[in-house]
């Protein structure tokens, strides 16, 4: 096929960016409705989409680590490639990206309503960065799509975001860009290493994995290149205390910008801590993680509480992000299989049920242009159907059995449990607190009498909205009831990943595979 | 006086071969002279032929610079210039960097109504002096070049005679700038008066052959020569000059220093630096000095040029202290090259890439000045975005470039200069360096708050793009993305011009 199967994942990072640069030549009006170039956006996420799925259907779960490798030269100077491939759990964070796209964009066909044609034009680059950074094999090229993506990610927010957006923006991008300004320094590192080590340069992960790189304690090499790139993916994650800038952004950012970032540029940490801080730098790793799943345990309550006083609904699941978020930094940091994949499993479920809270939130926005929670109440009277797919999204928030967020939490407790029980007694603490501040706010905004005349004349769901909801209702369940289809071509890349994480640990915790435990869960509940 | 006795009439005639390296310099001379005399020919109107002579003879010598570059390494004028890789490489900046100038300023001046002949033939007399500079291997050649080019430039700034502003810059530039070009002969003078040779190379061979004469008077001249560079680079703490003077400048002749005179000095320096055996070990006391001295320089310029450029609301000001910040990351690459793999080649990419974004930014805001360089203030560019969509895009892709966010040739450039440093194990240097230019990002991006995400502040009139100044942004874009996606094409030919460097 003139060699279009070796270039496949080329192909599914730049065709968002190419379908885009093709929307710009379509003739928009400044405001009012440009139904053009909202389907020729929606047609081009959903083209990616099919696209993802056929990546997925020809996945095999026994074939090589990593598929479709893609490796050209690049800058042969320092050892620099073109390099891509997919494995297991990367696969799944692309299937989340190319998933939320089409919802994003449906779900702000009403929402924008000026310079539409930037808008969706910036949507659809982001995806491209987005992708890029999942499938990238090489550092250098990683780094590229990471700060790529703030720029769209920038002007989405700085342009359609709510009041206080500049401040937000700003925030934003230089808090990134601080923490990936030191990963760039420990990149050099890095290559320079391989050069000493190996005799050439070069910034591939793949050929990065061999490097030895001593550990010497608390400030040796490994734990100082540790920290440099911890401290980018803990900013992007966000960890506990470096969150701050989240709440601002997801607050400001325009119901998409939300939903995108919340679903999918959260889980850029994640996967960077899975793909490169763990596997590079294990001895700094189990050094390290003790602090890590303290500050994970931490961002659980502490959003938890945090999120349970918000007055503003937008705020509150900006906070239980960060609470949601620290689940998976501890399970990654319990360094065993249960763990890791129940945090794979949660960054997933964290995409879908945190992106359809922030479209439901959007869409009342777009009603009552208020999202204060003291400002409803009764809602479900004038909006049954709207309130249904709150309540489900609501009871996968706080994960409760037969829905996605049970699955991953559940997983994670197990995991933390056999590395360290006080952590997870305590963390555990963090799936009650979820309930309280979601039901409290449920309870205010859904029932009871309508206090408000304002709240008496609004319009349930229109059919594009619940298209909109409809395939991520269908994702929390589908995710809650059958886990093992998304387990399963997981597990040999969690393998090997704990394989290379788990160098310099004195004992490696239980074995059971997870899977197992999905098993016996799923015949409880069938 | 060995030297003196060593000039040979042989010497000074041309072979065929040196003739050839040297027409890009006679195409420049002849194109001024031409210009000059179409300026007082006063049978037509001097603008048009005026700029297209200037225009022309900067392409053709782009051209010939061009096919020079892979040429030998030759010798001209006993050994007082050299023609190398090197040499044509920079020339082409230059003259690029001219053009380009040429280029914004036709629109420009008729706007201010300065439109006179003399700019052009200024620009081009300043862009020989930058080629001479560049190639020049003595430090008698080197002040003359310098000279040249520097008084061009003092007049350039004050073209706008009849604006305070304008004139003061001019006057403080004269001033300072004469002061520096002192301080640099001198130098010169004490190193001849210690080894006897004003030609960089034979100084370094004295030097070798009698480590005698390494004496306080060596070292002196050493220092003044150092300073009167680091000056024109414009590193703190010789920087005060610098804002005043962009800031009160016409907006393309900021341009044009800011690209063409920092390279030219950058240029010149390295040259100097190399060919004066830094690295090579002309003496391990003055290495770790000069090391020392490029240190602290290097981290207070690209501290203090990045702190003072976030508390500015003038553009052409932010633009100076960026322009001090960028030289900080130029010096580390500079204390780094000898220690690193890829040598100076850092340096020269940084300076390429540092002339096509700076010169890219300055013929935008050439198009957004109004008269009298007023209304380029931060809150002037509101909302740009929605009325010149493009002009928009240039500058935010030249400032994401100068903030050195990927895919641009800004984040490659300077990607290689923190690569070649970690390798030299400056990692305290790396980590200020990538630390200020996150703080840099800052003012880079507010300004494109301003343009895309703030409401227009009442009815700016539309500004009609001229030809030539869209035909320089566009091709300014063209290679700041250009490299920013395939750096490998310019790396290498850094790497050449380096290794021509070398004795």
């Amino acid at each position: 096929m003139f060699g279009f199967n070796s270039h496949l994942l080329s192909v599914l990072v730049f065709l968002p960016l190419a379908w885009a640069v093709v929307g710009l030549l379509i003739p928009t009006r400044q405001s009012g409705p440009n139904h053009l170039i909202k389907f020729w956006a929606l047609g081009g996420s959903i083209v990616t989409f099919l696209f993802g799925i056929f990546l997925y259907s020809e996945f095999s779960t026994h074939g090589d680590e990593f598929q479709w490798l893609e490796t050209v030269s690049w800058i042969p100077t320092l050892g620099i490639s073109y390099s891509l491939g997919i494995d297991g759990i990367s696969l799944w964070l692309v299937i989340l990206t190319v998933f939320l796209m089409p919802i994003a964009v449906l779900g702000s066909f009403e929402a924008v309503e000026h310079r539409q044609k930037e808008y969706y034009f910036l949507l659809l680059a982001l995806e491209t960065g987005m992708l890029g950074a999942f499938v990238s094999l090489d550092l250098f090229l990683f780094y590229i799509f990471w700060e790529a993506m703030l720029i769209p990610m920038y002007f989405l927010v700085g342009i359609w975001g709510g009041k206080d957006r500049i401040y937000a923006a700003m925030k934003f991008f230089i808090y990134t860009m601080v923490g990936s300004l030191l990963m760039l320094v420990a990149i050099f590192y890095l290559a320079y290493q391989h050069k000493v080590q190996l005799g050439s340069y070069s910034t591939q992960i793949l050929d990065l994995y061999k490097l030895h790189i001593s550990a010497g304690g608390y400030l040796g090499t490994q734990s100082l290149l540790f920290l440099a790139f911890a401290l980018a993916f803990a900013i992007k994650v966000p960890l506990f205390p470096l969150h701050t800038w989240l709440p601002d952004a997801h607050v400001q950012a325009p119901t998409a910008g939300s939903v995108i970032l919340a679903g999918v540029l959260l889980k850029m940490g994640g996967y960077g801590f899975l793909r490169i801080a763990f596997p590079l730098f294990p001895a700094a790793v189990s050094l390290f993680q003790a602090p890590f799943m303290v500050l994970g345990t931490i961002a659980i309550v502490y959003g938890a509480l945090v999120a349970t006083i918000q007055p503003d609904i937008k705020k509150l699941v900006a906070y239980s992000s960060v609470s949601h978020m620290g689940y998976v930094i501890l399970g990654l940091f319990s360094l065993n299989q249960i763990g890791t994949t129940g945090s794979i499993y949660q960054m997933l479920n964290h995409g879908v049920s945190t992106g359809a809270l922030f479209l439901l939130v959007g869409m009342i926005y777009e009603r009552r242009h208020t999202r204060e929670i003291s400002a409803f109440g009764g809602i479900t009277r004038v909006m049954p159907l709207f309130a249904v797919a709150f309540m489900i999204v609501t009871l996968s928030s706080i994960a409760l059995p037969g829905t996605n967020g049970f699955v991953g939490e559940f997983l994670i407790l197990l995991g933390a449990w056999s590395t360290n029980r006080v952590l997870a007694a305590v963390a555990a603490s963090g799936v009650i607190l979820g309930a309280v501040y979601m039901l409290w706010m449920f309870q205010r905004v859904m029932f009871g009498p309508i206090q408000n005349p304002e709240n008496e004349k609004l319009k349930d769901l229109s059919f594009r909205e619940m298209c909109v909801l409809a395939p991520l209702l269908l994702a929390i369940f589908v995710m809650g009831i059958f886990p093992n289809f998304f387990l399963e071509k997981m597990e040999p890349a969690v393998q090997k990943f704990l394989n290379r994480s788990s160098v310099g640990l004195a004992s490696q915790p239980s074995q059971v595979h997870p899977t197992s435990y999905a098993q016996g869960y799923n015949h409880g509940s069938s | 006086m060995e030297v003196l006795k060593t000039i040979r009439p042989e010497l000074l005639t041309l072979s065929q071969e040196q003739l050839n390296c040297l027409v890009p310099y006679f195409i420049v001379f002849g194109g001024s002279c031409l210009s000059i005399l179409l300026s007082v020919w006063g049978v037509i109107k001097p603008k048009w032929p005026v700029f297209l002579v200037a225009s022309l003879s900067c392409l053709l010598a782009i051209w010939f610079s061009w096919g020079l570059i892979d040429g030998t390494k030759i010798n001209l004028f006993n050994e007082m210039m050299i023609s190398d890789c090197y040499s044509h490489l920079f020339n082409i900046v230059f003259l690029g960097s001219a053009l380009f100038t040429i280029f914004a300023s036709l629109r420009y001046l008729d706007d201010e109504k300065i439109q006179h002949p003399e700019y052009y033939v200024m620009v081009l007399f300043a862009a020989l002096g930058m080629m001479l500079m560049a190639s020049a291997t003595d430090l008698i050649v080197i002040f003359v070049a310098l000279e040249l080019m520097s008084l061009c430039v003092y007049i350039l700034v004050g073209f706008r005679r009849n604006d305070r502003k304008c004139n003061e810059a001019a006057m403080k530039y004269f001033i300072l700038g004469s002061a520096a070009s002192a301080v640099l002969l001198y130098g010169s003078a004490l190193m001849y008066g210690a080894t006897g040779s004003t030609e960089i190379r034979a100084i370094l061979k004295f030097v070798q052959a009698h480590p005698q004469s390494l004496n306080p008077i060596f070292g002196l001249g050493f220092a003044l020569v150092l300073s009167g560079f680091l000056f024109k680079v414009a590193s703190v703490p010789f920087h005060m000059w610098m804002p005043d003077i962009y800031e009160g400048a016409p907006v393309p002749v900021t341009g044009f220093m800011t690209t063409g005179l920092k390279a030219a000095a950058f240029a010149t320096f390295v040259r100097v630096l190399v060919n004066l055996g830094y690295g090579s070990g002309i003496s391990t006391a003055i290495q770790g000095h000069l090391h020392d001295v490029l240190w602290v320089s290097c981290a207070l310029t690209m501290l203090l040029g990045n702190f003072i450029a976030l508390t500015q609301v003038s553009l052409k000001r932010m633009l100076a202290y960026s322009s001090i910040a960028h030289t900080g990351y130029l010096l580390l690459g500079i204390l780094s090259g000898t220690r690193s793999e890829l040598g100076f080649a850092p340096v020269v990419m940084y300076v390429l890439v540092y002339a096509a974004m700076n010169l890219g930014a300055f013929v935008v805001l050439a198009l957004l000045a109004s008269e009298g360089d007023s209304k380029l203030n931060l809150h002037d560019l509101s909302g740009i975005a929605q009325r010149h969509p493009w002009l928009a895009f240039a500058m935010a892709v030249f400032l994401f470039s100068m903030a050195g966010i990927p895919p641009t040739a800004g984040f490659s450039a300077k990607y290689l200069i923190f690569y070649s440093a970690v390798q030299a194990n400056e990692i305290p240097l790396v980590v200020i360096g990538v630390l200020s230019s996150a703080v840099s990002v800052y003012y880079y991006l507010r300004v494109l708050v301003y343009m895309y995400m703030r409401e227009p502040v009442g009815s700016p009139p539309v500004l009609l793009v001229s030809l030539w100044s869209g035909l320089a942004i566009a091709s300014m874009i063209l290679i700041t993305i250009q490299f920013g996606v395939l750096p490998e094409g310019m790396i290498d030919l850094a790497k050449r011009a380096v290794s021509s460097l070398q004795i």
